[in-house]
């Protein structure tokens, strides 16, 4: 006997909460029941086209009335904590985008439900699930390039050339700037390929934003004694859309890690592997998957989370580990407003 | 309704010239600069013309509209070659309604235009507007979004798989009548769609009742961007009635012409192939490659 599907909602209706919402009616053994944003426009636009899904004003009442299974949560990101908070009090699963909050301390309304609760939890780290990061991290933890040496990141995208408007402007919802909005996969990325952080140091520069940093510099070190620094900006030319590497040295060689390719270069035979370059893209990595809306790292994402649900392996990006990523943007904020300092992650919220 | 024309076999790719490379972000970012000029890729569309390209795809991209003009000055390929737009050009809405969110960008789209006025879309009070009507809201974005192209033969026009993908996943079967029924009026050309979906897609259309659609989506012997899988979209497309426009028959640079057009001449109901060129030697090579494997080009 199969189980009836998964009855899935959506708060907050902006390109990502199209998506999950997409995804979580497609995908096998789910279906999309109910949906919630503040704005009527785009609630009636929906409706207009899809009569059979409920839509509300207030998630509140949603939950009340609709009592999902899951909720992926797609609002600004000073309302994530609260409003997952409440779904999982309500008994639901809850997907959240990233980041998971502005300030560590916010998650703890979260984390209190979670401990009368237990739910699975997922943040939308979804570059994890890009073929060439994952391969990427493969090499890495293989120990392929010995002892490692040197890390340098960055992320760039040419987004803003003139002061920005909207919600990820205003730090008082977003939480800062390009750090902390698309550099949170940056040094989620890190923190999953190198370990925990025991140090940041960190510059932050105002291009084009009054209130928040468009250029960030961060400096850490890893706990595993790995030192290495990320760059990042939304405001760089050339990069039509976000554009992350990743470059590590080891005692045995190097890896490369962009969105198309993963390049591995060895100084001598390590592993059953020459000594030279070798190559991995895109096409080389590509798996299909079940249904692809927008790529395929958003659907073996959502798969992982309703794996999980069902009981399967448990979720690798969930509340902990983007708690974890928090900790490491809060030092970071610390040690720039301190125009540098050493700031150990945790020690302050 | 009238029998549709078929779609050129060989058609004219505009990733080069619009900085898009799926294999290397740095290699597209070069091109893009190079192709900043309009009459270099002009130069590249003569000669992929001239060498058996019978159409042309091209994103609604803001770039689109200075070579679309170039297109209509140049006799032989305005009556020679026709034009598939997509739309919408996704990257733009995306970074803009990071911005200003979604409804302000369509709203930021219509202002200016006549269609504004004809919506009651005045600035003041114009989001409760925009639900009033939203059919009418989007037929005007694809109005100003097509209008480029007016003066050129389009052929058909393609809905971008973030779209179809997106109401295929919702089940909206309302989307596409409304897409199928307004192409035709708005642009006098057929309504076409791309998906990384196809057996989805395929199956819905023909539960839906829909006509034969013409469909551009991967294929390619490396099953790069097929979903589920390249066994599962072989089937499909011959299974059902359908005209494919393959795309990404190269895998993104990633195989060999010649064992790629080898591959896609086995397959069924494959009308056409989108080749992406950006200089004139790579023309050859490709066009022969699918001349020798494609029996329709």
């Amino acid at each position: 006997m199969t189980a009836p599907p998964l009855r899935a909602a959506v708060v907050g209706m902006g390109k990502l909460g199209l998506l999950h919402a997409g995804l979580f009616n497609v995908l096998p053994g789910t279906r999309l029941v109910a949906l919630a944003d503040t704005s009527d426009q785009m609630l009636r636009a929906v409706q207009s086209k899809a009569a059979d899904i409920d839509t509300f004003n207030d998630y509140r009442e949603l939950l009340r009335q609709v009592r999902p299974d899951l909720v992926a949560i797609a609002t600004p990101t000073s309302s994530h904590c609260v409003i997952a908070a409440e779904c999982v009090a309500a008994g639901a699963h809850v997907f959240i985008e990233k980041p998971l909050c502005l300030r560590p301390a916010d998650a703890e309304p979260l984390l209190g439900a979670l401990r009368d609760t237990p739910r699975v939890t997922m943040v939308g780290y979804m570059t994890r699930f890009l073929e060439t990061f994952r391969k990427g991290k493969e090499l890495i933890e293989s120990g392929v390039l010995g002892r490692l040496q040197l890390l340098r990141s960055t992320m760039y995208v040419a987004q803003l050339f003139r002061a920005g408007k909207g919600w990820r402007y205003d730090p008082a919802v977003s939480g800062g700037g390009v750090l902390m909005t698309q550099n949170s996969h940056l040094i989620d990325m890190l923190l999953w390929m190198f370990g925990r952080v025991d140090l940041v140091s960190a510059h932050t520069s105002h291009l084009y934003s009054q209130d928040v940093e468009d250029h960030a510099h961060v400096f850490f070190q890893f706990a595993s004694g790995l030192r290495g620094f990320l760059d990042a900006s939304w405001s760089a030319r050339h990069y039509r859309t976000p554009t992350m590497a990743i470059h590590v040295q080891g005692e045995a060689g190097t890896v490369d890690v962009t969105d198309d390719r993963v390049a591995l270069f060895l100084t001598e035979d390590r592993q059953g592997m020459a000594a030279g370059w070798h190559e991995w893209r895109k096409p080389d990595l590509y798996r299909g998957v079940p249904f692809d809306v927008g790529g395929s790292h958003y659907t073996l994402q959502a798969v992982q989370f309703l794996d999980a649900i069902r009981g399967g392996a448990a979720v690798e990006s969930d509340v902990h580990s983007a708690l974890d990523v928090q900790r490491v943007i809060s030092a970071a904020y610390d040690s720039a407003a301190r125009r540098g300092a050493p700031v150990v992650p945790g020690a302050t919220s | 309704m009238s029998v549709p024309r078929p779609v050129a076999p060989i058609v004219l790719g505009h990733n080069a010239f619009f900085g898009v490379d799926h294999l290397s972000a740095q290699r597209g970012g070069e091109r893009e600069a190079y192709f900043s000029d309009p009459s270099r890729v002009l130069e590249i569309v003569e000669a992929a013309h001239a060498a058996g390209a019978g159409g042309m795809m091209m994103s609604t991209h803001e770039r689109a509209v200075p070579i679309c003009d170039l297109i209509a000055r140049s006799g032989r390929l305005r009556d020679g070659l026709r034009i598939y737009p997509l739309l919408p050009y996704a990257q733009k809405y995306v970074t803009r309604s990071n911005e200003v969110g979604m409804i302000n960008v369509v709203l930021e789209m219509l202002s200016g235009t006549s269609l504004m006025g004809k919506l009651n879309l005045l600035w003041q009070g114009s989001k409760a507007a925009f639900t009033k009507d939203v059919n009418a809201v989007i037929s005007a974005v694809m109005q100003v979004e097509l209008k480029p192209f007016r003066q050129l033969d389009t052929h058909a026009v393609f809905l971008h798989d973030t779209l179809t993908d997106l109401a295929l996943a919702l089940g909206l079967r309302d989307v596409f009548e409304f897409y199928l029924t307004e192409i035709p009026r708005v642009a006098d050309a057929e309504a076409a769609f791309t998906t990384k979906n196809l057996p989805h897609f395929l199956a819905a259309f023909s539960e839906w009742g829909f006509p034969r659609p013409l469909v551009m989506t991967h294929f390619n012997r490396a099953g790069y961007h097929m979903n589920p899988d390249r066994v599962q979209c072989e089937q499909a497309v011959a299974a059902h009635p359908v005209s494919v426009l393959a795309m990404g028959s190269l895998a993104s640079g990633y195989l060999q012409p010649d064992e790629a057009y080898a591959y896609l001449g086995r397959i069924p109901n494959i009308d056409g192939v989108v080749v992406g060129v950006s200089r004139r030697s790579h023309i050859d090579e490709t066009f022969a490659a699918i001349k020798k494997h494609m029996s329709r080009a």
